[in-house]
């Protein structure tokens, strides 16, 4: 790790700064005298100490398509999973044709070559440990 | 719908990860046969944007919702993709499904329903068990 040494001049006015946000944590403490919501240690939960692991929000496939997308269009040997170190069920399906019909009468087709599903069910990593979950790619 | 005359396209917005079009399944949306050979996953007002200009990077997604259920059921022909460059290998059958979808766009005052499940179909899908990413290896 490399160190940063500071110039007297400069840690002087860090210290005037400290004196400034002393004075001003010690306001913001008085006006939350009383509230209910107040964490006992009068910490904001913003500023309680956490952990820093990452989201557990899946990660996306690595690959991209021709678009540039982390998507893989449904089809043989392609990736089906859209979500990456994955372990589990999962379906794949697309080009659905069909039809329907609008709020006006008019008959609509649905349905394109890309018109794809996707469901994974299982383990996945994300936040440095394993989570579960259920998720659908539309 | 239709590539050639494309008037709406819906989906997720793809996530600030790049995660593609992905949405949690709420619990009890997803139905499992007891052999694994079916599944069936029902949602209800899924939060999509409407967005027919895609993959246009200046494509304007307008808020729409869309309610369906999507059917599968596997076929048995036995299926398994795996690519040790990209970490994944896929291991299942082939599979026909079927879709009904609801969509509705409050801002422009459209929705489209389809006709019923049975009457729809997807030229390719395959389900079964996939592992990728840190999980290939073990």
């Amino acid at each position: 790790m490399s160190k940063i040494k500071i110039p007297e001049e400069i840690n002087y006015k860090r210290r005037r700064l400290c004196g400034v946000a002393a004075v001003t944590v010690a306001a913001a403490r008085f006006d939350m005298f009383g509230s209910a919501d107040a964490p006992s240690n009068n910490v904001s939960p913003a500023q309680q100490p956490m952990t820093a692991n990452g989201g557990t929000d899946p990660y996306p496939i690595p690959w991209l398509d021709k678009f540039g997308s982390h998507n893989q269009a449904a089809g043989p040997n392609n990736e089906p999973s859209h979500i990456y170190h994955f372990k589990g069920r999962v379906l794949r399906c697309n080009a659905f044709t069909g039809m329907g019909t609008d709020n006006q009468g008019n008959r609509i087709a649905f349905g394109a070559p890309s018109t794809d599903y996707g469901v994974m069910q299982g383990e996945y990593w994300a936040a440095r440990a394993p989570q579960h979950g259920t998720f659908v790619h539309i | 719908m239709v590539p050639a005359n494309e008037i709406h396209d819906f989906h997720p917005p793809i996530a600030a990860s790049g995660l593609f079009w992905v949405v949690p399944v709420p619990e009890g949306a997803l139905t499992i046969s007891e052999d694994g050979n079916s599944l069936t996953l029902e949602m209800q007002n899924v939060r999509v944007i409407d967005q027919p200009r895609f993959p246009a990077l200046d494509s304007i997604g307008t808020p729409a919702r869309m309610t369906f259920k999507l059917a599968c059921k596997s076929t048995g022909e036995p299926v398994k993709y795996e690519d040790a460059s990209k970490h994944f290998r896929f291991t299942g059958t082939r599979a026909s499904c079927q879709l009904e979808a609801h969509v509705e766009v409050p801002s422009i005052g459209f929705s489209w329903k389809s006709d019923p499940l049975n009457a729809s179909k997807a030229a390719f899908a395959i389900i079964g068990e996939e592992v990728n990413g840190r999980y290939y290896d073990n």
